[in-house]
C-alpha cells in the first residue's frame, strides 16, 4: 500500500535532497528519480483503483478526521490526474534537462515543488490547503518561467505575479468568509453546511475559475505560454490545467447545481473565444496557449453540464481533459524541438517522419477525431446535450471545435507543405522521448476510451487496424505496400460480400473492388512513398466501415475516419495545402452537422440504429433531415458547399485524384441514399425538403458544368465536372422515385469508372508534359494513343452519346423525369447536359488534337501502371454499356421493395419502362455495322491518302509555323463567358471567404484587448469577476 | 471593534489594489500589493474575532473544558500566519523580478514590458 | 434472338430514297435562296456532280486517325439517326430500325456524328476548324434547350417516349397534330430548329466570311464526299423527328416529302431575311425568347 502522501512527500524530500547535491548531473538524476517515483506511486493508485478494485481512500494528515486536520482523498479521478501531473513533470524535466542542469539544483527543486503543488491541489479536501497549494504553484511557476531562454519571459512572469496576487486576494477573502459562515474548511463539511455564504463562495469560485485562464482574464497566461520554456508550458498546460480544473470541479460539487450555469458560461465563452483568437496567431507557442485556454474552457463547460451528464460525466470530462493534456504536452515538447517560432517553421519536422506522425496524432487528438478519447467524449456530450435540448451550447461547442480544427489543420498543412527554413530541428533523445511517450499515451488512451465506451471500440475494427498497420510498415518499398493494400481491400470485400444488400453492394463494389483497381495505378510510384498508404488505407477503412455501419455511432466514426484519411491523402499534392485545408474544414463542418443530427435523432438513446431514423416524427424529423442532408451534401460538393472540391481534386497526386473523386464522393451519395431511404420526404415550414434538394441538385449540375467549361487546367475541369455529375446523382435521389434512384446508382457506377479513368489519363499526360494547363498541350494523340483512347471513351460515356454506357444513364433519367412530381428544376438539368459537351470536347481537343508543341515532340506514353487501370476501365465501360442489367437488375428489384413501383422490365436484351424502350446490344451492333461499312468504304475510295506534316494546312495566304499561335485552345469558350459569365461569378467562394475573413478580422481586432500591460490584465480580471457576478445574479 | 477592523482591512485592501493598478512603477506596485495583503490579513483576523472572548491559549486562565465557549476561534489566526508567510514569499519573488527587470531594461516602468501581447 | 433480316434491305431502301431526296432538296433550296438574291443559282443536279467530282479527286491527304474517322463518324451519325426513327407511320417496311430505342436514343444520337466530326476536324490542327466547332457547340448547347423542353412536353402530353406511339396519337386529322394540341411546345421546338439548321441568323458556325467554312475547312475529296452525303441525309433525319413529334408524321412518301420540305423552308424563310448573330447573341436569344416558351409548355401541358 503506497500512501497518497508519497505524492507530496517524495517531491519535498527530493527538493531537500537536492540542496545537498552539488554535481548538476547527480542533481538531475535525483530530480528524475523523484518524479519517476511519484509517477510510479500515482500509476500504482490508478492500477489499484481502476483495475484491482480498490476503494477510494481518505488520508487524515494529523491523525484526526476533519475539520480538525487536513484530509487528502485518493480516488480514481485523483489517481489519474496525479499520474498525468507527475508524468508530465517527469517528461518535461527530461525534455529540459539541459536547462535544468545549467541553472542548477535550485531550479530542479522548484520544479519538484511545482509538481507537488499540482498534486496537492488535486488531492486536498481542505479549502485553505487548496489556497496554499495554489500559492505554492504560483511561486514555483514564477520561478520556472525564468528557465526560459526568452528574455521576454521576465515580463511575463511579473504579469503572472501581479494577476496571481489579485486572484489570491480574492481567494483568501472568499475562504475566510466561507469559513466564517460554515465553521469549517473541509470541503465536504462546507458542502453539508446548512447556510452557504453566496458572496464568499462566489469569491472562492471565481478565484479558482480565474486560475483556469478564462476569457478575457487570461492575457497573462498567453504571455507565459508564449515565452516560457516549452517543456514548462507543457507542464502548465497539461498538469496545472488539469489540477485547476479538478479544483473547480471540487468547488462545483461543494457549491451544488446553482453554480453550474456560471461554470458552463465561463467555459463555453472561453472555448469559443480562445479558438477564435487563435486564428490569427503566427507564433506556435502562443497559438498553443490559446488552444490550451480554449480546451480548458471546454472541460469547464462540461463540468457545468455534470447535472445532465450524470454517470457519463467523468467519461466525457476526462476524455476531453486527457486529450487536451496529452496532445498539448506533446505539441509543446515538439515545439521545443523546432528551432523557430513561426508556424511554417514546423516544416522542419519533415526531416523525421515519426515526428510528423506524432504531430498528426496530436492534431487529430485535439480535434476530437476517432479513435481518440475526445471523439467518444464528444459523441456522448453531444448526445446528452441534444437530448436535454441544450442546443445553443451544443452549437457553440461544435462551432468552437470547428474553429480549432481549422487552425490546427492549417498548421499541420504548413508543416507538411512549407519549405523548411534554415535552423531545423533539435533532435536529442531527451527531447524525442517525451514526444514518443505522448504518442504512446495517445494511442493507449484511445484504446482505453474505446474500451470504456458504451459504443464499439473503434480500435477493434479490422479495417482501421489494417490501415494503422501501414504506419508500422512504412519502411517497406511502395510496391510491397501496394500489393498488401490491394490484397487487403480484395480480402475484406470477399469477406464481407454476404453482408450487403444490393444497394450497398453497388457502393461496396465501387469503394472496395474499385478501390483495389484504382490502387493498381499506384504501382508506378517508386521508393517508399512515406505516408501514402496509411492515409489511403485510413480512407478505405472509413469507407469499408461506413457501408457496413448499422448504428449511428459507427456510421459517424467511419465518416470521420474516411474524412481524415482523405484529408491526409489530398494534402500530399504538391500545391494542395490551402485546398486540403478547405476540404477538411468543410468536411468537419458537415460532420458536425451529421453528429448533431444523429444526436437530436437519438434523443438520449445510447445506441440508435441508422434505420430507426424512419421512426422520427414531425417536429424533430425535418430538422434532423436538414442537418444530415447538409452534412452529406458537403461531401458531394453540392453547389454552395462546393468550393473545396476543385482545388482538392485538382491538386491531389495523379493516383489520388481518382480515389477522392471516383470513390470518395460516393460516400456522400451513400449517406444521402441511406437518409432518404429512412426518412423519405420531410417538410419544414411548408417547404418540401426533397424538393429543395432537387433544386440544389439541378443547380449543382448546371453550375458545375458551366464552371468546368471555363477551366484552363485539365484536372480542375474534371473536378468541376464532378460537381455537376454529383448534382445529377443528387437530383436523381431527390426525385424519390424508383427510376430516379436507379439513375442515381447508374451515375454512381458510371462516374466512378469514367472519372477515375479520365483523372488517370489526364494525370499521366500532365506527368509527361509537366503542365496541367490544356492550352500548353496539344496534338498528343500520336504520342500518347492509349491515353487518347481512354479519354475518348471516357468523354463519349460521360456525354451520354450512344452507344456507350452514359446513354443508359440519360435514358433512365428521362424516364424518371416523366414520373417526377415537379417539373421546373429539370430545366436546369436539361441545360446542363449540352454544356457538358463543351468541356468534354475541350478536354480532348486541347490536349490530344490540334497542334503539337515543340517541347512535347519527344514525350512518351503515360507510365505503364497508370495505363493498366485505364484499360480495365475502358473494358468495364463497354461491358457496362452492353449489359447494364448485370449491375442494375438486382438493384432495380431491390428498389422495387423500397420505393413505389415503376421499375424497368429486363426481358431479353431490351430494357423497357412505362414510357419507352432501349436495347443496348442492338444499338451497339447497328452503330458498329454502319460505322464499319462506311469506314471500309472510305478506306476503299481513299486508299491513296497521304499522311502530311503538322503545318500542311489550308491557311489564309500564309504558312503557319508556330504551334503556340496556331493551336486554338486558350479561353476556348469566350462567347459563353460573355453570354452567361454572370452565372459563374464566384459568389459561394466570396461568401465563404467573407466568413473566414470576417472571423479572422474579428479575432485580430479582439485580441488587441491583450495589450501586454500587467495592469490591464489585472483590470480584465476584475471586469471578469464583476461580469460573472452580474451573470449569476441575473443581471 | 470587529466591524472597525473589518472595515479597515477592506479599506487597506482597496487602497492597495487601487495603488497596484494605477502606479506604473514596479516597486510602487509591489508596495501597494503588500498594503493589500496586510488589509486582507486584518480582515482574516477580524473575522476570527469574537466579542468578549480571550486569546486561544490553553493555560490556567482558560481550562480546556471551557475553552470552546471562552476563547476566540484560533483557526483564522493560524490561517493568517500561513497567509503572511506566503505573502512574504510572493513579495520577495516580485522584488526579485523587479530587480531582474530593472537589470534588463534599466527601467521600472510597467509600461516598458509590453512586448508580449495579442 | 429473332431478328427479321428483311429489315436490312428495307432500311437501305429508306436510305436510298432519303439520300436522293436530300440531294435534290438541297439544290432546290440553294436555288430558291439564289433567286431571292436575284441570282440564277445552281442546277438541280449540282450535288450529284459535286459528289462525283469529290470522289474522283486524285490528291488526297490525311492528318491522322481521328481526321480520317471524322467523316465516318459524321455520316454514321446521319444514317443512324435516320434509321433509328420510323420514316413512315404505319409502314412495317419503313419503320426502319426503331426497335433499338425510343425518342431519347434519337435525340442523343444526334451528337454522335457531331462529336466524331468535331474530333476529326480538330485533329487537322487547323484553328478555323476548332473555332468553328466551339462556336457550333456553344450555340447548340443553348439551342438544344427549348427543343429538349418541347420534346419533354410532348412526352408528358402523350405519356410515352416511343416515336411510333406519339405519331399514332396524332392520327385522324390535322387538328390532332401536336402543332394544334400543344402549340407552345411546337413554337419552342421550331425556334430551336432555326438554331440547328446552319442558316442565318445562326450560321456563324460555318461563317464563310470570318472563318472559311468552319469545321470542314481541311476536308476534301472523298472525305468531303461523305460529308456531303451526310449533308443530304442529316437535316432530313432531324426534320423527320420534328415531323413525327409535332406535325402528325407521314404515312406515304409524298406526304413525307412535302412535310419535310415545308419544315425545312421555315428555316430558309427566316434565314434569307436575317443578318447573322454572334455566338453570345444567339445564346442569349435562345435563353430569352425560346426557353420561356418551352418552360410554359412544360408547365401547362
Amino acid at each position: 500500500m503506497v500512501s497518497p502522501l508519497v505524492l507530496i512527500a517524495a517531491p519535498l524530500a527530493g527538493a531537500f535532497l537536492l540542496g545537498l547535491v552539488r554535481c548538476p548531473r547527480a542533481a538531475l538524476a535525483v530530480t528524475l528519480a523523484t518524479l519517476g517515483l511519484a509517477a510510479a506511486a500515482a500509476g500504482w493508485w490508478v492500477w489499484q483503483l481502476g483495475w484491482a478494485g480498490a476503494e477510494a481512500v481518505e488520508v487524515f494528515t494529523a491523525g484526526t478526521p476533519p475539520p480538525f486536520a487536513i484530509a487528502l482523498r485518493m480516488g480514481l479521478p485523483e489517481a489519474a490526474l496525479t499520474l498525468v501531473i507527475t508524468l508530465t513533470g517527469l517528461l518535461s524535466a527530461l525534455h529540459m534537462q539541459d536547462n535544468l542542469a545549467e541553472t542548477g539544483h535550485r531550479a530542479m527543486a522548484v520544479l519538484l515543488v511545482a509538481v507537488m503543488a499540482y498534486c496537492g491541489i488535486v488531492l486536498t479536501r481542505d479549502l485553505f490547503n487548496l489556497f496554499v497549494f495554489f500559492e505554492l504553484a504560483a511561486i514555483a511557476t514564477a520561478g520556472l518561467i525564468l528557465l526560459s531562454a526568452d528574455a521576454r519571459a521576465l515580463g511575463a512572469g511579473f504579469k503572472y505575479l501581479v494577476v496571481s496576487q489579485v486572484i489570491s486576494a480574492l481567494l483568501l477573502i472568499g475562504i475566510i468568509f466561507t469559513y466564517h459562515a460554515t465553521g469549517t474548511l473541509y470541503l465536504d463539511g462546507i458542502a453539508a453546511a446548512a447556510a452557504k455564504p453566496a458572496l464568499a463562495f462566489f469569491l472562492v469560485f471565481i478565484a479558482i475559475a480565474a486560475e483556469l485562464k478564462p476569457f478575457p482574464a487570461n492575457g497573462w497566461a498567453l504571455d507565459v505560454y508564449e515565452s516560457s520554456h516549452p517543456a514548462f508550458s507543457a507542464l502548465i498546460s497539461a498538469a496545472a490545467g488539469a489540477a485547476s480544473l479538478y479544483a473547480a470541479d471540487k468547488l462545483l460539487t461543494v457549491g451544488g447545481p446553482a453554480w453550474l450555469p456560471a461554470a458552463t458560461a465561463i467555459g463555453i465563452v472561453t472555448f469559443v473565444a480562445g479558438n477564435l483568437l487563435a486564428l490569427p496567431q503566427g507564433n506556435d507557442r502562443r497559438l498553443l496557449g490559446y488552444s490550451s485556454v480554449a480546451q480548458i474552457g471546454l472541460v469547464l463547460a462540461v463540468a457545468g453540464q455534470r447535472d445532465v451528464l450524470g454517470e457519463h460525466y467523468h467519461f466525457v470530462a476526462f476524455g476531453l481533459l486527457a486529450s487536451h493534456a496529452v496532445a498539448k504536452a506533446g505539441l509543446f515538447w515538439l515545439s521545443g524541438m523546432v528551432a523557430e517560432r513561426g508556424l511554417a517553421a514546423w516544416a522542419a519536422l519533415r526531416a523525421r517522419p515519426p515526428l510528423i506522425f506524432a504531430f498528426a496524432t496530436f492534431v487529430a487528438m485535439l480535434a476530437g477525431l476517432p479513435p481518440f478519447p475526445g471523439f467518444y467524449a464528444k459523441w456522448e456530450l453531444v448526445r446528452v446535450l441534444a437530448a436535454e435540448g441544450r442546443l445553443v451550447l451544443l452549437g457553440l461547442i461544435l462551432f468552437g471545435a470547428l474553429l480549432e480544427a481549422g487552425y490546427l489543420f492549417r498548421w499541420f498543412g504548413f508543416a507538411l507543405k512549407r519549405e523548411p527554413s534554415g535552423e531545423g530541428l533539435a533532435c536529442a533523445p531527451s527531447k524525442g522521448i517525451p514526444v514518443l511517450a505522448a504518442v504512446l499515451a495517445a494511442w493507449g488512451l484511445a484504446w482505453q476510451w474505446g474500451d470504456a465506451s458504451a459504443q464499439a471500440n473503434l480500435l477493434l475494427g479490422l479495417p482501421l487496424l489494417f490501415a494503422l498497420a501501414f504506419v508500422l510498415l512504412d519502411w517497406l518499398p511502395a510496391w510491397v505496400k501496394n500489393t498488401l493494400a490491394i490484397a487487403g481491400l480484395a480480402a475484406w470485400f470477399a469477406l464481407t460480400l454476404g453482408q450487403y444488400d444490393p444497394l450497398r453492394l453497388i457502393f461496396a463494389v465501387i469503394m472496395l473492388a474499385g478501390g483495389a483497381v484504382t490502387l493498381l495505378a499506384s504501382y508506378h510510384a517508386h521508393g517508399r512513398r512515406i505516408g501514402f498508404y496509411p492515409s489511403a488505407m485510413l480512407m478505405y477503412a472509413g469507407l469499408a466501415q461506413l457501408i457496413l455501419a448499422a448504428d449511428t455511432f459507427s456510421f459517424f466514426a467511419a465518416w470521420e475516419i474516411l474524412t481524415v484519411g482523405s484529408y491526409f491523402l489530398i494534402l500530399r499534392g504538391r500545391h494542395s495545402e490551402p485546398h486540403a485545408l478547405s476540404y477538411i474544414v468543410f468536411s468537419l463542418g458537415g460532420a458536425f452537422l451529421i453528429l448533431a443530427g444523429f444526436a437530436v435523432a437519438a434523443d438520449g438513446a445510447a445506441s440508435f440504429a441508422v434505420a430507426d431514423l424512419a421512426t422520427l416524427a414531425a417536429p424533430v424529423a425535418p430538422w434532423v433531415f436538414l442537418m444530415l442532408a447538409i452534412g452529406f451534401m458537403t461531401k458531394t460538393a453540392s453547389i454552395g458547399l462546393h468550393v473545396w472540391l476543385p482545388g482538392a481534386h485538382a491538386e491531389a497526386e495523379t493516383d489520388v485524384s481518382p480515389m477522392v473523386s471516383g470513390i470518395l464522393l460516393k460516400a456522400g451519395l451513400f449517406g444521402l441514399a441511406v437518409l432518404l431511404l429512412a426518412m423519405g420526404r420531410q417538410k419544414l415550414g411548408g417547404i418540401d425538403l426533397t424538393l429543395a434538394m432537387l433544386w440544389i441538385g439541378a443547380a449543382s449540375a448546371l453550375l458545375g458544368n458551366l464552371m468546368a467549361i471555363f477551366q484552363e487546367d485539365a484536372k480542375r475541369l474534371l473536378a468541376y465536372s464532378s460537381i455537376g455529375q454529383m448534382g445529377y446523382a443528387l437530383f436523381g435521389l431527390a426525385m424519390m422515385n424508383h427510376l430516379g434512384w436507379l439513375m442515381a446508382l447508374m451515375f454512381v457506377i458510371n462516374h466512378y469508372i469514367y472519372k477515375s479513368m479520365l483523372f488517370l489519363a489526364v494525370g499521366g499526360v500532365a506527368k509527361r508534359t509537366g503542365t496541367r494547363d490544356m492550352y500548353r498541350m496539344g496534338g498528343l494523340i500520336n504520342l500518347m494513343p492509349l491515353s487518347f483512347i481512354s479519354v475518348l471513351v471516357g468523354i463519349i460515356a460521360m456525354s451520354g452519346v450512344p452507344p456507350l454506357s452514359g446513354f443508359g444513364g440519360r435514358w433512365i433519367f428521362y424516364n424518371a423525369l416523366l414520373t417526377a412530381e415537379s417539373r421546373l428544376p429539370m430545366i436546369l438539368i436539361f441545360f446542363s447536359g449540352p454544356i457538358a459537351f463543351l468541356y468534354l470536347f475541350r478536354l480532348i481537343h486541347t490536349i490530344f488534337l490540334g497542334q503539337l508543341k515543340d517541347e512535347h515532340r519527344r514525350v512518351k506514353e503515360a507510365p505503364f501502371w497508370l495505363m493498366v487501370p485505364q484499360m480495365i476501365y475502358v473494358v468495364l465501360l463497354i461491358a457496362f454499356a452492353l449489359v447494364p442489367g448485370v449491375a442494375l437488375r438486382q438493384v432495380d428489384g431491390h428498389l422495387g421493395g423500397l420505393l413505389p413501383a415503376g421499375g424497368l422490365s429486363w426481358d431479353g436484351l431490351t430494357i423497357t419502362s412505362d414510357f419507352g424502350y432501349w436495347n443496348p446490344v442492338a444499338i451497339m451492333v447497328i452503330v458498329g455495322i454502319i460505322f464499319t461499312t462506311l469506314f471500309l468504304w472510305l478506306v476503299f475510295v481513299n486508299r491513296r491518302a497521304q499522311k502530311v506534316k503538322q503545318f500542311n494546312i489550308v491557311f489564309a495566304a500564309e504558312r503557319p509555323f508556330r504551334p503556340e499561335t496556331t493551336h486554338f485552345a486558350w479561353n476556348f469558350f469566350a462567347p459563353y463567358r460573355k453570354a452567361l459569365g454572370f452565372l459563374v461569378q464566384p459568389v459561394a467562394t466570396g461568401f465563404w471567404n467573407g466568413i473566414s475573413g470576417g472571423l479572422h478580422a474579428g479575432a485580430d481586432f479582439t485580441r488587441r484587448l491583450y495589450t501586454g500591460n500587467a495592469q490591464t490584465y489585472a483590470v480584465h480580471l476584475l471586469v471578469f469577476v464583476v461580469a460573472v457576478h452580474l451573470f449569476m445574479t441575473g443581471m | 471593534m470587529a466591524h472597525i477592523a473589518l472595515a479597515t482591512g477592506f479599506l487597506l485592501f482597496l487602497i492597495g489594489l487601487y495603488g497596484a493598478l494605477t502606479n506604473r512603477n514596479l516597486l510602487r506596485m509591489i508596495v501597494a500589493f503588500t498594503v493589500a495583503d496586510a488589509g486582507i490579513n486584518v480582515v482574516i483576523v477580524a473575522v476570527g474575532h469574537m466579542r468578549g472572548r480571550t486569546a486561544p491559549i490553553l493555560d490556567g486562565a482558560v481550562p480546556a473544558a471551557e475553552a470552546a465557549s471562552r476563547i476566540i476561534d484560533p483557526v483564522p489566526q493560524a490561517l493568517v500566519l500561513t497567509a503572511i508567510v506566503i505573502g512574504v514569499g510572493i513579495t520577495a519573488l516580485m522584488l526579485a523580478y523587479a530587480y531582474k527587470l530593472y537589470e534588463a531594461r534599466r527601467s521600472l516602468d510597467i509600461g516598458k514590458f509590453m512586448e508580449l501581447k495579442w | 434472338m429473332d431478328f427479321d433480316w428483311m429489315k436490312i434491305p428495307y432500311a437501305l431502301l429508306t436510305l436510298f430514297i432519303v439520300v436522293n431526296y436530300g440531294m435534290l432538296q438541297n439544290a432546290l433550296i440553294a436555288k430558291i435562296g439564289a433567286r431571292v438574291g436575284r441570282r440564277r443559282g445552281i442546277p438541280i443536279w449540282q450535288n450529284y456532280a459535286d459528289l462525283i467530282k469529290n470522289y474522283s479527286i486524285r490528291s488526297s491527304i490525311t492528318h491522322g486517325v481521328m481526321y480520317y474517322l471524322g467523316p465516318v463518324f459524321r455520316l454514321s451519325g446521319g444514317v443512324g439517326l435516320l434509321l433509328f426513327v420510323p420514316s413512315l407511320y404505319g409502314s412495317e417496311m419503313f419503320s426502319n430500325l426503331s426497335f433499338a430505342g425510343d425518342l431519347i436514343l434519337a435525340l442523343y444520337f444526334i451528337f454522335f456524328g457531331t462529336l466524331g466530326m468535331a474530333l476529326g476536324a480538330a485533329e487537322s490542327g487547323h484553328p478555323y476548324a476548332a473555332i468553328g466547332i466551339t462556336r457550333g457547340l456553344q450555340q447548340v448547347s443553348a439551342a438544344e434547350l427549348p427543343m429538349a423542353l418541347a420534346v419533354f412536353s410532348v412526352a408528358l402530353q402523350y405519356q410515352t417516349l416511343s416515336v411510333t406511339e406519339i405519331v399514332a396519337a396524332q392520327q385522324g386529322g390535322f387538328q390532332n397534330w401536336t402543332l394544334f394540341t400543344n402549340p407552345l411546345a411546337v413554337a419552342a421546338a421550331m425556334l430551336s430548329f432555326l438554331g440547328s439548321m446552319m442558316r442565318p441568323p445562326f450560321d456563324v458556325v460555318l461563317a464563310p466570311q470570318e472563318i472559311p467554312i468552319g469545321p470542314p475547312t481541311e476536308y476534301h475529296s472523298s472525305y468531303l464526299a461523305l460529308m456531303q452525303t451526310n449533308r443530304a441525309i442529316f437535316p432530313i433525319a432531324k426534320i423527320v423527328i420534328y415531323m413525327n413529334l409535332f406535325f402528325g408524321g407521314a404515312t406515304i412518301w409524298p406526304e413525307f416529302f412535302l412535310k419535310v420540305f415545308l419544315i425545312y423552308m421555315v428555316s430558309v424563310l427566316v434565314g434569307v431575311v436575317h443578318p447573322r448573330f454572334r455566338v453570345e447573341q444567339s445564346i442569349r436569344w435562345f435563353l430569352v425568347w425560346a426557353v420561356p416558351i418551352g418552360i410554359l409548355s412544360i408547365v401547362l401541358v
